[in-house]
């Protein structure tokens, strides 16, 4: 058997179609879950996958589908967090794109096993064409009985909307994405209390990744032994990569988790572009802190990456060149969280918009000695503090790149300033 | 219960509360701008992270609830970096024009880094351009370079009037507070936002540059444009010795009472104060002159009117109009006097025409006790006034304040004919000069006493103010009348004050004990 889990059968024609998908072992683990196997079982099943979060934070799956409380009036909902919209990350589009009926398989089962009635594709309001795909693909699933008032006869019932997103960046935060498909401002909530217990219109909410949910069916049809055999014990299954950036071939690579990260670089994305030298590589997606090309030796699972003062993220690598400037890199990085925080905590809203000015600044070459220093202050004043992740996330990268490249952001300051 | 420590400070507390009130009932004061009482917490400012132990990062005092053996710590080295990088952070952008600033001097902002901050900005970029004066209410002017967002504004709207007229637009140092398509804020509540604003961002037109905050002097008092009594502050300004101002109050504020009137009181109430000092009449006058005689002169002339007809068996000709702009205590003397000792037989309430409720705080009665004269026994519905008048020989009027709202057109015909009139007024109106004799009152901020409210509350206020000129309060006149009148010296000789005339009050009507208060 392959290694590939998602992307198994890319490139078959109209793998997108629901009778393409169904000719390749489509909608079985929905049938087996739904016919053969209790609730219980599924979330016993997923828990001992160790599957954990695509989106970034890594939270494991099961786990969080437990803290649903089980016995209660309100509905429950789902709410598949598709606003992928980390710098750098292209992963779930393809997922959508090339096989959408695997989310909604993905779909059918998460909500059978925590007793949800109606699910939500929360997608970044850029990926027009992927929405409508999406919604081609559930309207099938409609009519094959894969979703609707009784699936498959057995009596389960389950409604799946795509709602597409007006282009925050912090609607990606599950909290933002809930406020927002409320319909209102996409301001993270202050937490407690988690949505697993007050989330959508105030009732019990699991919010997934595309990727994960993608991965339960073949939890489902192959078992969580199999599923921990792929990747590592305690982060199983694989990762989608997406390489970007100064490699020969940039793109989506499925590969199980724990794979090197040098290994991704050169053997599976092809290397450096001709001329190029590798000079830093953010391994997660922005937010996840910069690492040299000494530095790129290194597993890709949670813990290693952690471990090395990074993060795994989403999984997004972005491959950065010599001629590249780090000013640069971290003018984009800046300007980037300047615009993109909502603006709700005084040192995100704040503290970002004075980093990106003083980079712009030193950018336009009019730098000042003491500006990397008050850089470092203003980020620490924003990491950990702030009511979302977005505050970590914007200091993380700013406060590496600072520390690892240090000396050639001195050297754009004018002498004498 | 929870035994936390707070700053190594001990306190017993509520499984449940906030560690922000669990500090305040230790008498630590944290700092916050975004939280307030009236709302669930909404951990945005930044400004209350506090370190707990054990904990790898700072947490909101706002939102964090306590738990037993919680060790607390509000003021240790990286509690106040924080602080001060929150600080550092809204100064930065922030147009620094405390000099011109309404709220200098009780802004939070400006109290906070007092306190916590002092430090060299070290913001040398462009500071963001904003709109400093956008037209947000009737009443209001919103600069959103003084905003810190703390959306105090708009959960008040979205919660408490639930008129949702602000939103906050746009995104990271772009957010700002405006109204939907320009349509302004527009409730009998607006002018809570104002004073619910830490900062100077949202500004009263009617306070707008009329003074320093710091030149008020903040009394309580009750509200007494409907019957609601909500607690408030008058907030006066002493004058200077140089050159006189042309009023004494400045503005009205609300003072918090769960039982009454919550955080808030209505736009009526907070902007319709310029009767505490337009018009006031503040001298004696007699046939539409200033008379030079004192009160006690007065008095005397009054209470010896009242002994000739009262020794000729004439009781029945003397008429009594009041108005409920009286405290429970005056009306308890007038009901003692002039029912119970002389048995005048014609009382009678001329009260202004009730006006629409909103269905909050300000209720159709537009004066503030009613419900006392009720509970002291007077028949609240108006007199034929034709009958009522008929044969009276000497008519009092307690009519105070005069305000537009009365119609005293009954009367008018009918004054000419009465052989004395006197009037009991506080202001200068064109009733006046129909009356024979007209004698200035001070108003409910002005003195003491207590009122009961629509609801049956009854609840005691001391002067927020000095009385005008001449003004006596109605029960200190009252109280020397009665004295004049001989006919139960004793009893009015132990009134001293409006409490010692509550205290027997209470003893007499079972109504004003205790459990209405």
């Amino acid at each position: 058997m392959t290694d590939k889990i998602l992307t198994q059968h890319f490139g078959l024609e109209n793998l997108f179609k629901i009778d393409v998908y169904l000719e390749n072992k489509g909608y079985e683990a929905a049938k087996k879950a739904l016919t053969d196997m209790k609730a219980d079982e599924i979330l016993e099943e997923v828990k001992a996958a160790n599957l954990r979060g695509r989106g970034g934070a890594g939270f494991p799956a099961g786990v969080k589908w437990g803290f649903v409380p089980k016995d209660i009036e309100k509905p429950k909902y789902l709410c598949v967090n598709a606003d992928e919209g980390e710098p750098g990350t292209f992963k779930d589009r393809y997922i959508m794109t090339h096989n959408p009926h695997l989310l909604i398989e993905g779909i059918i089962i998460t909500s059978f096993c925590v007793g949800i009635h109606t699910a939500f594709i929360y997608i970044r309001g850029e990926y027009e064409a992927v929405a409508l795909r999406l919604e081609q693909a559930i309207s099938e699933a409609y009519d094959k009985d894969f979703l609707g008032e009784s699936i498959l006869g057995t009596g389960f019932k389950l409604d799946v909307y795509v709602h597409r997103g007006a282009g925050a960046y912090i609607c990606g935060e599950e909290t933002a994405l809930l406020e927002s498909l409320e319909g209102k401002r996409g301001n993270p909530r202050l937490k407690p209390p988690f949505p697993a217990s007050v989330g959508l219109f105030g009732c019990p909410t699991v919010i997934n990744n595309v990727e994960t949910v993608s991965n339960i069916p073949s939890i489902i049809l192959n078992g969580a032994a199999w599923f921990c055999q792929v990747g590592l014990p305690k982060d199983g299954g694989t990762r989608i990569f997406g390489v970007s950036g100064m490699v020969k071939k940039p793109g989506i690579y499925e590969l199980p988790v724990g794979t090197n990260l040098k290994e991704i670089i050169i053997k599976h994305a092809g290397g450096m572009m001709e001329g190029k030298k590798l000079k830093a590589v953010i391994p997660g997606g922005m937010s996840a802190p910069i690492l040299t090309a000494e530095e790129i030796d290194i597993s890709m699972d949670f813990d290693s990456l952690v471990e090395a003062k990074s993060m795994l993220g989403s999984a997004a690598i972005i491959v950065i060149d010599e001629e590249t400037s780090m000013l640069d890199v971290l003018r984009r990085v800046t300007k980037f969280y300047s615009h993109e925080s909502c603006g709700q905590c005084t040192p995100c809203r704040i503290g970002n918009s004075w980093i990106n000015k003083i980079v712009k600044r030193m950018a336009d070459g009019n730098g000042k000695r003491e500006d990397l220093d008050k850089i470092i202050q203003l980020a620490n004043n924003m990491m950990g503090k702030t009511l979302c992740p977005l505050g970590d996330a914007a200091a993380m990268p700013v406060l590496s790149i600072i520390q690892k490249f240090r000396k050639e952001l001195e050297s754009y300051i004018p002498l004498g300033n | 219960m929870a035994k936390i420590l707070i700053d190594e400070r001990e306190c017993d507390v509520a499984e449940g509360t906030t560690i922000l009130k669990a500090a305040e009932s230790a008498g630590l004061q944290i700092p916050h701008l975004c939280y307030h009482k009236a709302f669930m917490p909404e951990g945005s400012c930044r400004m209350c992270l506090v370190e707990i132990e054990g904990l790898p990062k700072l947490e909101l005092a706002c939102s964090t609830q306590v738990r037993d053996g919680m060790k607390v710590s509000t003021k240790s080295e990286s509690v106040i970096e924080a602080r001060k990088g929150v600080l550092e952070c809204l100064l930065a952008d922030h147009p620094i024009d405390c000099p011109i600033c309404d709220k200098a001097g009780e802004c939070k902002l400006q109290d906070y880094y007092e306190e916590y901050g002092l430090f060299e900005s070290e913001f040398n970029e462009e500071k963001e351009k904003r709109q400093k004066k956008i037209e947000i209410g009737k009443n209001l002017l919103h600069d959103q370079e003084r905003c810190v967002l703390c959306r105090r504004c708009v959960r008040f709207l979205d919660e408490v009037t639930k008129t949702r007229e602000l939103g906050v637009f746009q995104r990271g140092v772009h957010a700002e507070v405006a109204t939907y398509d320009g349509i302004l804020v527009d409730n009998n509540y607006s002018g809570n936002l104002a004073e619910l604003c830490p900062v100077g961002a949202i500004t009263d037109k009617d306070f707008r540059f009329k003074t320093r905050t710091w030149f008020l002097q903040s009394r309580e008092s009750i509200c007494t444009l409907c019957s609601r009594g909500c607690n408030i502050y008058v907030e006066s300004h002493q004058g200077f010795s140089r050159f006189s101002l042309p009023k004494r109050v400045y503005r009205i504020q609300t003072r918090e009472n769960q039982m009454i009137n919550g955080f808030w009181i209505c736009d009526k109430g907070r902007y319709d104060y310029s009767y505490l000092d337009q018009e006031r009449l503040d001298k004696i006058v007699v046939n539409n002159s200033e008379d030079p005689q004192s009160w006690q002169e007065i008095t005397s002339i009054v209470a010896g009117e009242i002994g000739r007809l009262f020794h000729m068996k004439r009781s029945s000709h003397i008429g009594l109009i009041l108005q409920s702009w009286l405290s429970n205590e005056e009306l308890f003397l007038i009901d003692k006097i002039f029912r119970n000792d002389i048995n005048i037989g014609k009382i009678s309430f001329l009260d202004p025409p009730e006006e629409s409720s909103d269905d909050f705080l300000l209720t159709a009665e537009r004066t503030p006790n009613r419900r006392g004269a009720k509970e002291i026994g007077f028949d609240l519905q108006p007199a034929d006034w034709e009958k009522f008048l008929e044969d009276v020989d000497l008519l009092f009027v307690f009519a105070s304040p005069i305000k537009g709202d009365t119609d005293f057109s009954p009367l008018k015909a009918a004054l000419d004919k009465i052989e004395k009139t006197v009037l009991f007024a506080s202001h200068n109106h064109e009733i006046n000069s129909l009356f024979d004799m007209v004698l200035p009152m001070s108003l409910i901020a002005e003195k003491g006493g207590s009122l009961t409210n629509i609801v049956g509350s009854v609840q005691g206020f001391s002067p927020a103010l000095d009385a005008p000129g001449n003004c006596k309060p109605a029960w200190q006149f009252l109280v020397d009348l009665a004295k004049k009148l001989m006919i139960n010296f004793d009893f009015y000789n132990q009134f001293s004050s409006p409490e010692s005339i509550r205290e027997v009050m209470k003893k007499e009507i079972p109504y004003f004990r205790e459990e209405h208060e």
